[in-house]
């Protein structure tokens, strides 16, 4: 049957930024916010709600005198990525899904 | 972007474009790297041959030691820079010349002080650093790099062949004019490109 979609990971902003730190190996904020287009504060409440679930490692640093803010995803949030492509195939492709299972 | 739930094909619409946006990432002046070591190999290599065809003094050999006193310090100045965002084909990268870089380093450094005197070190450096660059440009896809480094090389068996000082030296500093010149002014001119149209 259909499966679940974690429903931290089914919101756009979120999807996005993992989506980019799934192919990354770390990301800047700066440029997370810019490939995803969102404000600042918007984006900083959604990084926390990631780093609360333990998919994302966030690291405050600074390069020379700016203050830096680097995010990496974890191994944990590389299987509830995986786990939530699989889900969502099983919506896509219902028929293929239940031959696998 | 919002705090939106997504139907299921707008998701993966959006992972891919996210993977997309991130794998084809061109910034300016990424072939600086390769165009500050390129240029500093062809300046040490005239310096070495002008003053030893002037004064004949082996002495001069330790102007090789200008290309890492002109490129190490650009790769610390680099290493400050903020990097906004790291691939891991950016970790493979480093990697390579990493390794390349220091036993290039070592090997010119054995021979400069005449601890292996008799060793071909000029054709055995044009081979390492066409072997980093092919790597890096296939890593990369990016074909100048490729073809770049695969004449340098041929260029490098030349080196090794010819037996006459002035056209080894000649055919060094062309050899890394192939590896790295070209293609550094041809990466900076399509990422200039791109990113004024971005």
């Amino acid at each position: 049957m259909f499966k679940e979609l974690n429903p931290i990971l089914h919101s756009e902003l979120r999807l996005g930024v993992m989506s980019i730190l799934i192919s990354v190996e770390s990301a800047d904020f700066t440029y997370i916010r810019k490939q995803t287009g969102t404000t600042a504060g918007n984006l900083s409440v959604q990084i926390e709600k990631l780093k609360e679930a333990g998919y994302i490692d966030v690291t405050k640093s600074f390069k020379g005198k700016m203050p830096c803010t680097t995010c990496k995803i974890t191994q944990q949030g590389i299987e509830a990525f995986q786990q939530y492509i699989d889900a969502l195939q099983s919506y896509l492709h219902p028929e293929q899904h239940k031959k696998e299972e | 972007m919002q705090d939106k739930t997504l139907n299921e094909k707008e998701s993966l619409a959006l992972i891919a474009q996210m993977i997309q946006n991130t794998q084809k990432r061109f910034e300016r002046g990424t072939g600086a790297n390769m165009l500050v070591w390129g240029y500093a190999t062809v300046f040490a290599t005239f310096s070495v041959w002008l003053a030893l065809r002037l004064t004949g003094n082996p002495n001069w050999n330790f102007l090789w030691f200008l290309i890492p006193l002109i490129g190490y310090p650009y790769i610390l100045f680099q290493s400050r820079q903020p990097k906004l965002v790291k691939t891991y084909i950016d970790k493979v990268i480093k990697y390579i010349w990493m390794v390349v870089g220091i036993t290039g380093f070592f090997l010119s450094a054995a021979t400069i002080f005449n601890f292996m005197w008799a060793f071909p070190i000029l054709f055995v450096v044009i081979l390492m650093m066409g072997m980093g660059s092919m790597l890096t440009g296939l890593v990369t896809e990016f074909k100048p790099s490729v073809i770049g480094s695969f004449a340098g090389m041929l260029i490098g068996f030349v080196n090794y062949l010819v037996p006459d000082y002035d056209i080894k030296m000649l055919t060094f500093a062309l050899a890394f004019i192939c590896i790295d010149v070209i293609p550094g002014h041809i990466l900076n001119y399509r990422a200039k490109k791109r990113c004024s149209k971005s």
